[in-house]
């Protein structure tokens, strides 16, 4: 057999080494779909970028190698549109499509579109997002393959029939108060009710079912215990097209707010080794239950007697992926990207696999999002003026956004994820804090500051978590007033001593308008986009 | 020294008022005159960033500052009124920097303004696009500034919207569950 240096890589009968694709869409926005152009590059793959009229200056249009115009800003315009991104596919020659999270990535029917296109979807077969976005299919699923669910019903609660409302409130008896109607098309909290009595039940289920049709077309609602104080933590799996399925470790994402998750990190913290490998042997079951392929993750919630209870799978990439690639060292995009190419899963997969069980090091996640943690995590629209982030040992930022970027009030509000990393979650927290001590930004209200005060509140550093944490000791008023304070100073004592050196007024030429923006209606559209920015929420 | 009258100072100190803080907990203006405070600032650099040390040199707080020109207005004194961006621990607190007697004068004009006001009819007009969570008041209702009327779901969040004055609605445009685009008339304000 020839053995020339130019043939070894033919010689590689699982494909490692070979680029997967020569062309890949991503069908996505923002900091994601930066990331996965990123992945592409690492892999030699040529990327397509696909923007709204909101986005024609973003990051991730100049980063792609080609870029499609889908249409206006609003999202059902243009993110949301399944012909014009296969479309798109088609007319750049792209072999793949990855869909990021959010918009059409958990949606069977676009996955569908793009296979009968001829073009390869990166993440699991339609048929698994179809089955497993089933919540109720979940359920089902998991139990049969002998994993603990959240208490609860298994089929839709029949919220039609007055007649069968006794028999309704017999079974929610038997589950047991409190608890939550849930949507078995669900997701993010829509068509959620929690019910803490069995008067209330009837018009819980009907609201959750009418609010659950209006979002998902899909009225059918089931009924869960609520478990609280709970905490939440997810496995995230990888799985072949040989039926492989792997879990490549667990974050703890407790820190939520109206189930927006605020705070991840990996591993989950207090968890001893036989819980863990527990965990992640009950999430496998699932994946394979669901012969999943590509990455997926398993949510459990974690009771305080240290029991897990099955909660639901996400069947693409999460946002705080990134966590977890920080402690097992790999790149989940990028085995994404080998795995919807065919190949198996890696030498390094199966070897974070294996070490899953005993991570080493310790990741944290905060996102950093245009809210205002003193009015109850308001949205903060508004343009970036000044946008500098934090660098240094154990320090990575997955953002799109730049300085002079503008926060479209159509999109989700995530500007940045800073990840760190340390050999201990005392050491990360602390690299976290010096790393929040370094952010720069200007223009709108971020998050900034509920994350330095998560990185020293001495119960979150005792690893004291609970999906209820946010509400029991943010206290974002408090904190403001304190900041108000120094800023009325710092201010007030600058401007006495300009004044007194100065002596004279120190207005400055053009305070109208400027000249040149206002011939071209910049101006206009500025203040237009300031009046929405500004608009009380 | 003497003031200059289009300058936000005067010999009797400065009165930096927090702006642009609907829904945000009332702060209180603050006047801080020549002979003020143990605070100090090093800075800003001709890119805002300043260190602001209060509680004395030594065992006080320490913090970085940025001192911003808010967007998209230009810098400078306004009216006799500089407004500045600040943003210190990641609170975006924006700020009016007046001189304290003029602010005074200013402050005893406008009472006098308002008491003579007539107050025409106030319409307000969606500028996000959305979906109307709750409506909270009838025509009919009087409603004082910064009284919840609406709640509009818009990003994924809900959203409270207030009385932008004190008055009496005469008009509710909007039902619940309803859509509402950009310019759709929610109330009316008399």
């Amino acid at each position: 057999m020839a053995t020339s240096p130019s043939e070894v890589p033919s010689l590689r009968k699982d494909g490692v080494g070979e680029r997967p694709f020569r062309r890949l869409l991503v069908a996505n926005r923002g900091e994601i779909a930066v990331r996965i152009i990123r992945a592409c590059r690492d892999l030699g793959i040529e990327t397509v970028a696909v923007y709204s009229d909101a986005d024609v200056h973003a990051l991730h249009v100049r980063l792609a190698d080609d870029a499609v115009r889908l249409g206006p800003p609003p999202p059902t315009e243009s993110y949301l549109r399944i012909d014009a991104i296969v479309a798109a596919a088609r007319s750049t020659g792209a072999e793949a499509i990855h869909p990021g999270y959010g918009f059409l990535a958990e949606r069977a029917a676009f996955a569908r579109a793009v296979d009968d296109a001829g073009i390869v979807f990166v993440g699991p077969p339609s048929a698994t997002i179809d089955a497993l976005g089933d919540k109720l299919h979940a359920r089902r699923l998991a139990r049969d393959a002998g994993v603990e669910i959240v208490p609860g019903t298994l089929e839709p609660v029949a919220v039609e029939r007055p007649n069968q409302v006794s028999s309704i409130v017999a079974e929610a008896d038997g589950i047991g108060y409190p608890m939550l109607v849930k949507a078995a098309a669900g997701g993010g909290g829509r068509g959620m009710r929690r019910v803490a009595r069995a008067a209330d039940l009837p018009e819980a289920l009907v609201a959750g079912s009418r609010e659950a049709d209006a979002a998902f077309g899909d009225g059918r609602v089931y009924l869960e215990r609520e478990i609280a104080p709970a905490r939440h933590v997810e496995v995230q799996l990888l799985g072949d097209a040989d039926g492989r399925v792997v879990a490549l470790g667990e974050r703890d994402c407790s820190l939520q707010r109206r189930h927006q998750k605020l705070v991840e990190e990996a591993p989950a913290p207090g968890l001893d080794g036989d819980a863990r490998r527990r965990l992640h042997q009950m999430a496998v079951r699932i994946g394979l239950a669901a012969g999943l392929r590509n990455a997926a993750t398993a949510e459990f919630l974690l009771d305080p007697g240290g029991a897990f209870h099955f909660l639901e799978v996400n069947t693409r990439l999460q946002v705080e992926h990134g966590v977890t690639e920080l402690v097992a060292g790999i790149d989940i995009v990028t085995e994404q990207i080998r795995i919807a190419a065919g190949q198996p899963l890696s030498a390094e997969v199966l070897r974070a696999a294996e070490q899953a069980g005993e991570p080493i090091g310790h990741a944290i996640e905060v996102r950093l999002t245009a809210e205002d943690p003193a009015r109850g995590f308001a949205p903060t629209p508004g343009r970036v003026t000044r946008w500098r982030l934090p660098t240094g040992p154990g320090v990575r930022v997955d953002t799109g956004l730049e300085e002079g970027d503008r926060i479209a009030p159509e999109y989700d509000n995530l500007m940045a994820k800073l990840m760190v990393h340390g050999p201990t979650r005392t050491a990360a927290l602390d690299r976290l804090r010096r790393a929040l001590d370094e952010i720069e930004i200007g223009g709108v209200q971020t998050t900034v500051p509920f994350h330095r005060f998560v990185a020293a509140d001495p119960s979150f550093r005792a690893g004291e978590l609970s999906t209820t944490w946010v509400e029991e000791h943010w206290d974002g008023e408090a904190d403001y007033r304190h900041a108000v304070r120094l800023a009325q100073l710092a201010a007030g004592v600058v401007a006495l001593r300009d004044a007194s050196t100065a002596g004279v007024a120190v207005t400055r030429a053009g305070a109208g308008p400027p000249a040149a923006a206002a011939s071209d209606g910049a101006w206009l559209r500025a203040a237009r986009e300031l009046a929405i920015d500004r608009w009380p929420r | 020294m003497t003031a200059d009258p289009g300058h936000p100072t005067d010999s009797s100190g400065v009165r930096v008022t927090v702006t642009a803080a609907a829904g945000r907990p009332e702060t209180p203006a603050l006047v801080i005159d020549g002979r003020a405070t143990d605070v100090t600032v090093a800075g800003p650099d001709e890119r805002g960033r300043a260190v602001v040390t209060a509680g004395g040199e030594r065992g006080g707080e320490r913090r970085a500052v940025l001192l911003l020109d808010p967007s998209p207005r230009p810098g400078g004194p306004v009216d006799g009124i500089l407004r500045r961006e600040v943003v210190i621990g990641g609170w975006r607190v924006e700020v009016e920097i007046e001189g304290e007697r003029r602010a005074a004068l200013r402050e005893r004009a406008s009472r006098a303004r308002e008491a003579v006001a007539h107050g025409g009819p106030t319409e307000v007009r969606a500028i996000i696009p959305g979906r109307v969570l709750s409506v909270s008041v009838v025509a009919g209702d009087d409603v004082v500034a910064g009284q919840q009327v609406l709640a509009v779901e818009a990003m994924k969040m809900q959203n409270e919207l207030r009385a932008p004055r004190d008055g009496r609605i005469t008009r509710v445009a909007v039902a619940a569950d309803q859509t509402i685009e950009v310019g759709d008339l929610l109330v009316v304000i008399e």
